[in-house]
């Protein structure tokens, strides 16, 4: 009974979030609350239980990085990039494309893919304008590229960050189980965009002069501020490489890097943390309750050994179903409430494996699907929606079926070149 | 005296209106911000001065002060004519502020605290249906609080 009760909070929580008709905020804390007054959850498990309850590792991961990209992005090195970049192009269009990628897909690993996508998305709007050419191609390549680099890292992706720590995965273990696929994803990507947008690319050369008189040097302001600053993020990303090492959670070092940037950077404590996306961390805790009435109910235990006795020990099959299921799943729901649901069913799979690697290639099949499954529509990321919101605001509409007919194509693309990686890596 | 004595009829937009336009009537009107309402006349936000200039900032440059460093003088004295055919719909936040709204038969002093809680100059005046009936601005308010206090 409490089993049904849990199951029925919780796909109509997910209907309500999936549809958008609620703020998904408010849907996931009514949920939540739910399930803590019908003692489907223990109380205390709410806040102590680190695999039954809220995720803290999760939460302050995010919140330490939320802190240390608030600071970074006032740095305007985003904007002396894009710059730089669209005049060293001249203006010529695939040449710009590519370069707005690869700054997409190098920060998208380091930085959360949003973040980089406010960064990024306003300067090539205001380039595209001086170009008088359409921003919609260059927002959307600069969207999967940030996808697509983002899968690289613990925290590229917020789905990464939710795998990593129910898995115990290390900053390491995603770099070397990773990156590799994702570094011929997106090499192969940005040799495809010559394709995909070939009937989009506009050359104005009467319109370069435009271009050239933007003045990237001025978007720096403190060119210290801005060396201490990437300082402490290098150090920072050293402290998630050594984390095994040093016997130091991810979170720990995201809060104590997030501390030592205000510090050098002095900025102002309440300008800082008016950056932290608050709702998105309660959103976070909550969903990670609702998951917990399922796992303390049974269901997921339930639907666990369903998967077990689908798959036997066809890991190979587990792998791929994994890989593709969360792709399609992913790329029409947010990824998000998917990976925080999924992964303990998948943790369940993974304790039945007979070895620990092949456990592992299952953690990372499913990484890789969910991941790349963030660009099959223009609703199955955060990323997405924002980049298309400021390319509304912007005068620059994209509609769902313009973005959706490209994301499609790179999605299907990204997940076959995964899943070969995934059967010669681990199953060959 | 309540808001229904010293509210003020003033031009409103809709969300449908082009930017261009609301800039022009705050202008004209030397308002100290505009009500934007809905097709039933209902206020759907209120925005002070400063939001309806954010309004005619195009959003690239809005959260980027670098970006707008970066930008040419030439070019930067022409910002606004990048909006084109922008409506005020278009550049409202996905999720605007709640609108300044008083009951007619509110005080001045809730009038006050609420302009002065929700820094917004303009308040709306509404009935019971929610339709807008009139509008208060922070000059008409302190004009009305000077009458009725104790001379010098």
């Amino acid at each position: 009974m409490s089993a049904a009760l849990a199951l029925a909070i919780f796909v109509a929580a997910y209907f309500f979030i999936a549809t958008e008709k609620v703020n998904k905020v408010k849907v996931t804390l009514v949920a939540a609350g739910a399930m803590a007054v019908f003692a489907l959850i223990p109380g205390s498990d709410v806040f102590f239980s680190e695999h039954e309850g809220i995720d803290w590792n999760v939460i302050f991961l995010l919140l330490g990085m939320m802190i240390i990209v608030g600071i970074i992005k006032q740095t305007g090195l985003f904007d002396y990039l894009a710059i730089w970049a669209a005049k060293k192009s001249k203006g010529r269009p695939y040449r710009l494309m590519v370069m707005l990628m690869a700054i997409t897909a190098v920060a998208s690993p380091f930085l959360d893919n949003v973040t980089t996508i406010m960064l990024v998305v306003p300067v090539t709007v205001v380039i595209c304008d001086r170009l008088n050419i359409p921003a919609q191609p260059y927002i959307i390549a600069e969207i999967l590229a940030s996808n697509i680099g983002g899968a690289a890292t613990l925290i590229g992706d917020p789905p990464n960050i939710i795998i990593g720590s129910r898995a115990g995965l290390s900053f390491n273990d995603f770099l070397i189980h990773m990156a590799p696929i994702v570094v011929v994803v997106f090499a192969l990507f940005v040799v495809f965009t010559r394709v995909l947008f070939r009937k989009s690319f506009e050359y104005h050369p009467e319109r370069v002069a435009a271009v050239m008189a933007l003045n990237e040097r001025r978007a720096i302001t403190d060119p210290a501020l801005l060396r201490r600053c990437l300082i402490v993020l290098g150090l920072v990303v050293v402290a998630f490489s050594l984390h095994t090492v040093l016997h130091i959670e991810p979170s720990i070092v995201a809060l104590v890097g997030a501390g030592v940037m205000m510090l050098v950077s002095r900025a102002n404590t309440s300008d800082v943390l008016e950056e932290v996306e608050w709702p998105t961390l309660v959103f976070f805790m909550a969903l990670f309750v609702m998951v917990a009435g399922l796992m303390h109910t049974g269901v997921i235990a339930a639907i666990g050994t369903w998967a077990i006795d689908t798959f036997g020990n066809d890991y190979f099959s587990a792998a791929t179903a994994l890989l593709f299921g969360s792709g399609v799943l992913g790329a029409f729901f947010d990824n998000i409430p998917y990976v925080a649901t999924m992964a303990p069913i998948v943790e369940g799979l993974v304790a039945q494996a007979p070895d620990p690697a092949t456990g592992q290639a299952l953690w990372w099949a499913f990484a890789l699907g969910a991941d790349f499954g963030g660009n099959g529509t223009a609703v199955a990321a955060s990323a997405n929606v924002v980049a298309i919101g400021i390319a509304a605001r912007s005068g620059h509409r994209v509609s769902f079926w313009q973005f959706t007919k490209y994301g499609i194509v790179v999605t299907v693309l990204s997940m076959i070149l995964a899943w070969i990686y995934v059967w010669l890596r681990y199953f060959m | 005296m309540q808001a229904r004595d010293i509210a003020v009829n003033l031009p409103t937009v809709t969300a449908d209106d082009p930017v261009t336009k609301a800039v022009r009537v705050m202008a004209v009107g030397r308002l100290p911000g505009l009500i934007v309402v809905d097709d039933a006349g209902r206020p759907r936000t209120v925005l002070p001065g400063t939001q309806v200039l954010r309004l005619a900032i195009p959003e690239s440059y809005q959260a980027d002060p670098a970006l707008c460093r970066a930008v040419d003088e030439s070019h930067a004295d022409l910002f606004w004519q990048e909006l084109g055919n922008l409506t005020v719909g278009d550049c409202l936040p996905s999720q605007p502020a709640r609108p300044v709204l008083v009951q007619p038969d509110a005080n001045l002093l809730e009038v006050a605290a609420l302009m002065a809680r929700l820094r917004s100059p303009l308040v709306a005046v509404i009935d019971r249906d929610g339709t807008l009936i009139g509008a208060i601005t922070l000059a008409r308010l302190l004009t009305s609080l000077a009458v009725v206090g104790p001379g010098d």
